[in-house]
This record gives C-alpha cells, sequence and structure tokens, in this order.
C-alpha cells in the first residue's frame, strides 16, 4: 500500500457551476478514497456555485466521517469572495479560503 | 428681536444642503448601478423629503421643482423609465439648481431662473417618455398622493417624514425546492440580491446537506434565513423570488413590533429598586445555564436555530442602536465648536502660567491644585478636539462629481475611487482642505488620464481610475491622489524649468526634486491652456494652502503608470505638542511631530562661515542651520563672538518631507503643550516661522517652519554643492 504523507493539492479552476457539480463529486470522492488529506484551492476558480459548493460541503463532510483531512487553502478570487460573503457563507470579510473553511464549519 | 421662523428655516437649508449632499452621491453611485432599487428609493425619498420641508417653509420655487424632479424620480422607481446616463446628467443638474435656488433665497438671479426653466421642461419631456396611458395614470396618482407646492403645503410636508423614515426589519426564510437547480437557477443569486436590498444578516443552513456518497449534485439541500433591514418594502423582497415562487418555499415576517419600547429585564428592575446589587445579578446569572443550551440538550431547538435566533437578536441590537443613536445626538453651529476649542486654547495657556507660578513661589498645595487643573485641562482639550473631528468621506463625495463632469467636458473616461474615508480630521483642516484636492483630481483628470483610445493603444483599460486615500500617520494624515494615467514628462518638465531660469541647464538635479517644481507659481507644461488647466495656476495654489496648513505635498510618477501626489496635513491646526528651546534669550518652538532627536555640539565644531554646514547624525549626513544667524538672534555669522552663545550647542534634528535637517539652538527646554495663534500680518511673510504661542509666563515663542527651513537649508547645500562642482 502506498503511504502519502504529504497532502493532495487540488486546484479547482474555471466555472463552479451546476454542469460540474457530477464531475467534481467523482474527482473528490476518488482524492478522498486515494489520500488522507486533501488541500483544495480556489484561486484558478472564475465563479463558484451552490452545486459545486454543496459538493465541497459534502465531500468535507464526508472525510470527517471517515477521520480524513479535507482543508480549503489559499486565497478565493474577489468576486467569488463577495458573492460567498453576501450569501453568508464567509463571515467576516475575509477573501481567504480558510476563512471559508472556519465559516463553514458548525453548518 | 428675531423672527423664531428663522432659525427653523436656517435649519432646514442645513439639513437640505445635507439631503442634496446625500442626494448627489446617490445619483452619482446610480451612474454605475442603474437597477439597484434601494439607491432609487433613497434619491426619492431625499428629493420628497426637500420638498414637502420646502413648501413648509415658504420655498415654493425650491417646491415645485423639486416636484418635477420627483415625477421623473417617480417613473423611474415603479420601472416605467429606466435609468440612464443621461437622466443622470440631468438630475445632477437639478439638484445643483434646487441647492441655489436655496442659496438666493427670495431674489433669484434671472441666469439661474432661465437655467431653472429650461431645466424644468427638460424634466418633464424625460418624464412624457413614459407610455402616454402610464404617463397620465402615474401623473393623476402622483398628484393625488403628493399634492405638490401651494395647492397641499399641509399634506406635502407631512408625508415625506413618514416615508423617510419608514425602515422596517424582516425575517425572511427561503427554502429553495430540491430540483431547483434544473430549470437553471442560480440560488446564490437571489441570496445576493436579498442582502443588497439594505442591512442584513444571512444565515445559510447547511444541515441538510448529506455526505459525499450520498450527495446528488443535482439536488439543492441549502436553504437560508435572513434578517434584513431595509426601506425597500415587502413587495421588493417578494420581487426577487418571483421566478422561483413555486419551486421553492418563502416565508417574509414583519419584525416592526420588536423595535423600540424595550421592556427592562427583571434584574435590571431589581437594581433600579435597590433590592439587590449588580454584581448579585451578575453571579445569578454567572451561574444560570444559557438557554440555547439547555434547549438544545433537551432536543427541543437544533444549534443552527439558535444561531439563527442569535444572529436575528443581535441584528435587532444593531439596528435599535442606529435608531437611538440618532436620537442621542445633537445639531451643533460650528462657530459654536470654534469658540469652544478658542475657549480650551485660552485655558491651556493659562493653565501653564499656573504650573510655572507654582514652581515660581515652590507652593505644594498650589503645585498640587495645577497638576489636577493640568489632567483636566489635557482631558477637556482631548475631548472638545475630538469633536471638532470628522471624517474626510464628507469632502470625498464631492470630489467624484468633479471627476465625473470634468471627464465628459474633456472626453475622456474616468472613475474616481476612494479608501480610508472614515479618516477622521480636524474640521478646520477638511475645510481647507477641498479646495487643493480639487485642483489635483482636475489636474489628474486634465494632463493625467490618457483619451479613452490613447489608453487602449497604451494597453490600459478605456477608463482611467483616481484613487483617493486617506489614512493616519502619526499626528498626521496621509491623502494620497494617484491616477493610472501618462505620468510626468520628465524632460518636458526639465526644458520648461531651464526656461523659466529654475534650474541651470547643466545643473544635475533629482527626479524628486525636479518634479517638485511643478508646484512653483506659474509653472505648466501644457501645450494649449484649457478651460479646465495648463495656466500653472493651481498646483502652486495646492502648495500654498498645503503650507498653510503645516502640511507638506510631494509628487512621485512613473512615466507611462500614472502619477501620486501624496499630502501630509496635521491632524489639528489648534493646540499642538511642541519642543521649546531657546535661542539667545528668545523662545521659539519646534512641532514635536518633526522631531527625530537631539544632539550636543562644542560651539567650535560647528562649522566656520562658508563651509559646508553638515553633520553625521546615525550614519546620515544631515545639513543644519544656526538658527540664532538666521533669525539674526545674535551676531555669529557676522564673526563676532556673541557673548550669550553658549560652549556647548543643541541641534535638533528634525524630518521635512523627506529630508532631515539640523536646527542649531542655544537650549532644548522641554516638551511644551502649544496652542497655535496666526501672526499678525506683518509678519505672515517671514521665512521660517508659522505661528506662534503664548508660554506660561506671558512671554510669545514662535513656532518655527521645519518644512521651510529644511528648503532654505536643502538650498543652500545644493547650491554650494553646485558652486563646488561648477
Amino acid at each position: 500500500m502506498e503511504v502519502n504523507s504529504s497532502p493532495r493539492i487540488i486546484n479547482l479552476s474555471g466555472s463552479l457551476n451546476v454542469e460540474r457539480a457530477a464531475a467534481l463529486k467523482t474527482e473528490l470522492a476518488e482524492a478522498l478514497a486515494g489520500d488522507d488529506k486533501l488541500l483544495l484551492g480556489f484561486s484558478a476558480a472564475e465563479e463558484l456555485d451552490l452545486p459545486c459548493l454543496q459538493v465541497i460541503i459534502a465531500a468535507k463532510k464526508s472525510a470527517e466521517a471517515t477521520g480524513k483531512e479535507l482543508h480549503f487553502m489559499g486565497s478565493l478570487p474577489r468576486g467569488i469572495a463577495k458573492r460567498l460573503a453576501a450569501c453568508g457563507f464567509l463571515r467576516d470579510s475575509s477573501d481567504q479560503a480558510d476563512g471559508l473553511e472556519s465559516s463553514l464549519t458548525g453548518f | 428681536m428675531s423672527n423664531p421662523m428663522d432659525k427653523f428655516k436656517a435649519t432646514f437649508r442645513e439639513e437640505a444642503f445635507e439631503l442634496l449632499s446625500h442626494l448627489e452621491d446617490g445619483l452619482l453611485e446610480l451612474e454605475s448601478q442603474p437597477l439597484n432599487g434601494e439607491l432609487i428609493n433613497a434619491a426619492f425619498r431625499a428629493i420628497h423629503t426637500v420638498k414637502g420641508s420646502a413648501a413648509m417653509f415658504g420655498y415654493d420655487s425650491v417646491s415645485k421643482f423639486a416636484h418635477e424632479m420627483e415625477t421623473a424620480l417617480d417613473l423611474c422607481r415603479n420601472g416605467t423609465l429606466s435609468i440612464t446616463k443621461e437622466f443622470i446628467g440631468l438630475a445632477l443638474k437639478g439638484r445643483d439648481q434646487l441647492r441655489q435656488l436655496m442659496e438666493f433665497e427670495g431674489v433669484i438671479p434671472d441666469d439661474i431662473a432661465i437655467e431653472g426653466a429650461s431645466l424644468l421642461q427638460r424634466f418633464k419631456d424625460f418624464a412624457a417618455k413614459a407610455k402616454p396611458k402610464e404617463a397620465s395614470a402615474v401623473a393623476v396618482s402622483v398628484v393625488a398622493e403628493k399634492s405638490p407646492g401651494a395647492e397641499g403645503e399641509t399634506r406635502a410636508t407631512e408625508a415625506p417624514l413618514a416615508e423617510a423614515q419608514l425602515e422596517l426589519s424582516y425575517r425572511i426564510s427561503f427554502k429553495p425546492s430540491k430540483g431547483i437547480f434544473k430549470n437553471g437557477t442560480r440560488v446564490l443569486n437571489l441570496v445576493e440580491e436579498l442582502s443588497n436590498l439594505g442591512r442584513a444578516d444571512i444565515i445559510p443552513h447547511l444541515e441538510l446537506v448529506p455526505p459525499l456518497e450520498a450527495l446528488d449534485p443535482e439536488c439543492c439541500y441549502a436553504w437560508w434565513e435572513a434578517i434584513l433591514t431595509t426601506a425597500a418594502g415587502e413587495n421588493a423582497i417578494k420581487d426577487i423570488f418571483i421566478f422561483v415562487e413555486e419551486l421553492s418555499e418563502l416565508k417574509i415576517e414583519t419584525l416592526r413590533g420588536e423595535l423600540g419600547g424595550k421592556a427592562k429585564p427583571l434584574g435590571e428592575i431589581l437594581i433600579d429598586r435597590g433590592d439587590v446589587s449588580r454584581d448579585d445579578v451578575r453571579e445569578a446569572l454567572g451561574s444560570q445555564r444559557k438557554l440555547g443550551e439547555v434547549l438544545v440538550e433537551n432536543k427541543l431547538v437544533s444549534r443552527p436555530q439558535v444561531e439563527s435566533a442569535l444572529v436575528e437578536q443581535e441584528h435587532l441590537k444593531k439596528v435599535q442602536e442606529r435608531v437611538d443613536s440618532g436620537t442621542n445626538s445633537i445639531r451643533v453651529a460650528s462657530d459654536k465648536l470654534d469658540a469652544l476649542v478658542d475657549l480650551v486654547g485660552e485655558l491651556v495657556t493659562l493653565q501653564a502660567r499656573l504650573a510655572q507660578t507654582s514652581i515660581d513661589i515652590s507652593d505644594a498645595s498650589l503645585a498640587s491644585i495645577s497638576e489636577q487643573f493640568e489632567r483636566l485641562i489635557s482631558q477637556l482639550r482631548d475631548n472638545t478636539m475630538s469633536i471638532r473631528m470628522l471624517p474626510i468621506g464628507s469632502t470625498f463625495n464631492k470630489f467624484r462629481r468633479v471627476v465625473r463632469d470634468l471627464s465628459l467636458e474633456l472626453g475622456k473616461e474616468a472613475e474616481l475611487v476612494t479608501e480610508g474615508a472614515d479618516t477622521e480630521l480636524d474640521k478646520t483642516v477638511i475645510e481647507k482642505l477641498g479646495d487643493p484636492l480639487v485642483h489635483i483630481i482636475r489636474n489628474s483628470v486634465d494632463h493625467g488620464i490618457e483619451s479613452p483610445d490613447a489608453r487602449v493603444r497604451a494597453g490600459k483599460p478605456r477608463a482611467g481610475v483616481i484613487k483617493l486615500a486617506a489614512r493616519h500617520s502619526g499626528a498626521y494624515v496621509l491623502i494620497q491622489v494617484s491616477d493610472d494615467g501618462k505620468g510626468l514628462d520628465r524632460e518636458a518638465i526639465r526644458a520648461k524649468a531651464i526656461e523659466r531660469g529654475l534650474i541651470f541647464p547643466n545643473q544635475e538635479i533629482a527626479d524628486q526634486e525636479l518634479y517638485n517644481i511643478i508646484f512653483e507659481p506659474g509653472f505648466s507644461t501644457a501645450k494649449a491652456v484649457t478651460s479646465v488647466s495648463g495656466r500653472g495656476v493651481g498646483m502652486d495654489v495646492v502648495k500654498r494652502e498645503i503650507d498653510s496648513l503645516g502640511g507638506t505635498a510631494q509628487l512621485t510618477t512613473k512615466p507611462g503608470a500614472g502619477m501620486t501626489v501624496t499630502l501630509k496635513i496635521p491632524l489639528t491646526l489648534a493646540i499642538i505638542e511642541g519642543l521649546l528651546v531657546r535661542i539667545a534669550g528668545e523662545f521659539f518652538v519646534v512641532p514635536l511631530s518633526t522631531v527625530d532627536g537631539c544632539i550636543e555640539i562644542r560651539n567650535d565644531q560647528l562649522g566656520a562661515l562658508g563651509e559646508r554646514r553638515i553633520i553625521n547624525y546615525r550614519d546620515e549626513l544631515v545639513p543644519y542651520i544656526r538658527l540664532r544667524g538666521f533669525f539674526a538672534c545674535g551676531n555669529s555669522e557676522t564673526g563676532g563672538k556673541d557673548e550669550a552663545e553658549p560652549e556647548i550647542e543643541q541641534i535638533v534634528i528634525a524630518s521635512a518631507q523627506e529630508y532631515r535637517v539640523g536646527l542649531v539652538v542655544d537650549q532644548v527646554i522641554g516638551d511644551y503643550q502649544i496652542v497655535i495663534k496666526p501672526l499678525g500680518r506683518m509678519y505672515r511673510d517671514v521665512d521660517g516661522v508659522s505661528g506662534a504661542t503664548i508660554l506660561g509666563d506671558g512671554t510669545v515663542a514662535l513656532i518655527l517652519d521645519v518644512n521651510r527651513l529644511a528648503l532654505v537649508v536643502q538650498r543652500e547645500s545644493g547650491l554650494k554643492a553646485a558652486a563646488g562642482g561648477a
């Protein structure tokens, strides 16, 4: 069995909209099956819509349930951060992905 | 005896000017967000209030004009007509006209009356663009509801207040159906739109999102609760969700009765009655478990439900605080504040005399009183000064209009971006900053920002950006105006400076110094004089005004990338901390904020006449000036040795702009709180002195103008260097 101590990094790019949700689900499910630690980056994303956001939240719930780790890293593009803040997903006016992660904890 | 109505009229005018200023800001914002309902409503309410109040105070021309503007805005508000750039331009002119009508109370000059008539017609023409049937229906409803001008003054004055304050809080729950994604609905767009309606706290609920394995990516699991305070009304909220009405569950409840009139908690009542102490109540509350925790533990509510309720509580508390703060503030005429500051200044001076007297007569009890008095005066001074502090944003707003109008006039595209609008600065300083900033911004739009085509050719966006930023830096405020235009042309400035004899043709000069030449009177490199700039009048005015504020102006530029003017302005002009020094028996004050340090030096170590006057201070060569000679207090400059000249002198190292300069004095006495007094007309042009102050024993001390002295020193050492090098 391959022991992988360094986290796997997935940089999400392009439009994360409803069309991408199914593919993202598969990608994250495969990543979680193969790695214990996942880092998700959003800096190259152009938009982040609810379907993909739900997939990411679901992946986080799965990771927690199976003792794995899934964290967010890097910055959020300004447009995405603004929309997430307006929709209550970012509690402070942070544009950092870990701000989103801590805001989502507890929902 | 003055007519009591005059007092009300004055208050009305003051409030109306404020409303018109808000209207201007709102219209400028509306120009970039023409679909923002909240902004249209705010503009409508402002004009509606002005109209009603104007009718009440007999400003009929204002009321009639405002009525036409209101009609046009109402057509935009109800969606019959859309907000266009032309309409914003017209509305801005209308706003200016209203201001002028109010300024010329009674007798209105002909040109303003003619302009008014033409604008009125344009508003009517605009309103007539509405479909004939709808237009007449709207016109009837406007007349019936708002009865403008002379026919219905009483109703017209009652209506606006009620409408202007109609801000309500709502609890909204939005549960999209599971299949909402399938018809392409972007749920986040709807929630974002809701949050833009007013002050909103949005609480997303994600507890229904399952783990990844069980998730259907095409299903919506999230739902929202929101607490929203807005004047837009319930229908505006419903409108957002109108297309998903059947695909979601929407609940809107008004929290109308829950604001104000709040009953006191039991603990507060018991404390008021003297039955228990505050500590007892606090202890009892500490031992009590929080209601939310108990309810969650008993599984009566979920944790997210408690958190959502807490957000609602917090939101309403903030709204209540806003309401309360509105009633807790009062409007005071600014000259009363000025008088208060003057009196505090006198007290500070008197306190210094008291302290001096108590030292002179060595009376312990008097010294103790003097110390207490000093503490109180110091608090009084800080409080008074803080009352005069205003956010600089109040002046920022008018520059948005300057940029808009000027860029239109010049066929350019430019946008003003502001930062740090809440930076506070003394009222007097803010008032004096207006003109210099207008000059700098006009200069940026006219000379800095290129035409849209030229910008595109240079690989820049069509619209230029002018950034106006303010921030605190110690006892100063830094105000920066930067643009992303073409920057300064070094060679053109150099050529012009040589032509005007400001520098020698072969003189080497640092870029920074060269750029600062544009602050010289009459200096302009513009090839043609426009109505805006190019006469070289402007940047020297900026420099003069900023100097008079005790501030500095600096300029940096990158060819092709733009220019930045940085103004460093003292926070206040009234009372400052200073370093008291003595030269040949005379007292002088160096503003403490400029002082870097003091060093001692033997008199015979100081350079003799004709030598370079430079000292090594912390590994930096600092030029110095002997103030004894500069102010002709002693006669050492003429070769003889003044008897009063001490063997060991002090050099106060002060910073001015980017330079350090040494000021040679006989003795440094210590820091001193000084009340700045302006110099009389006779002394206004004395170089190196910016004001005066009265010391504790009643003697006068001059306040040194460090910027000016630094310039003299730099020029002297520069000239010597040039002469030495030639």
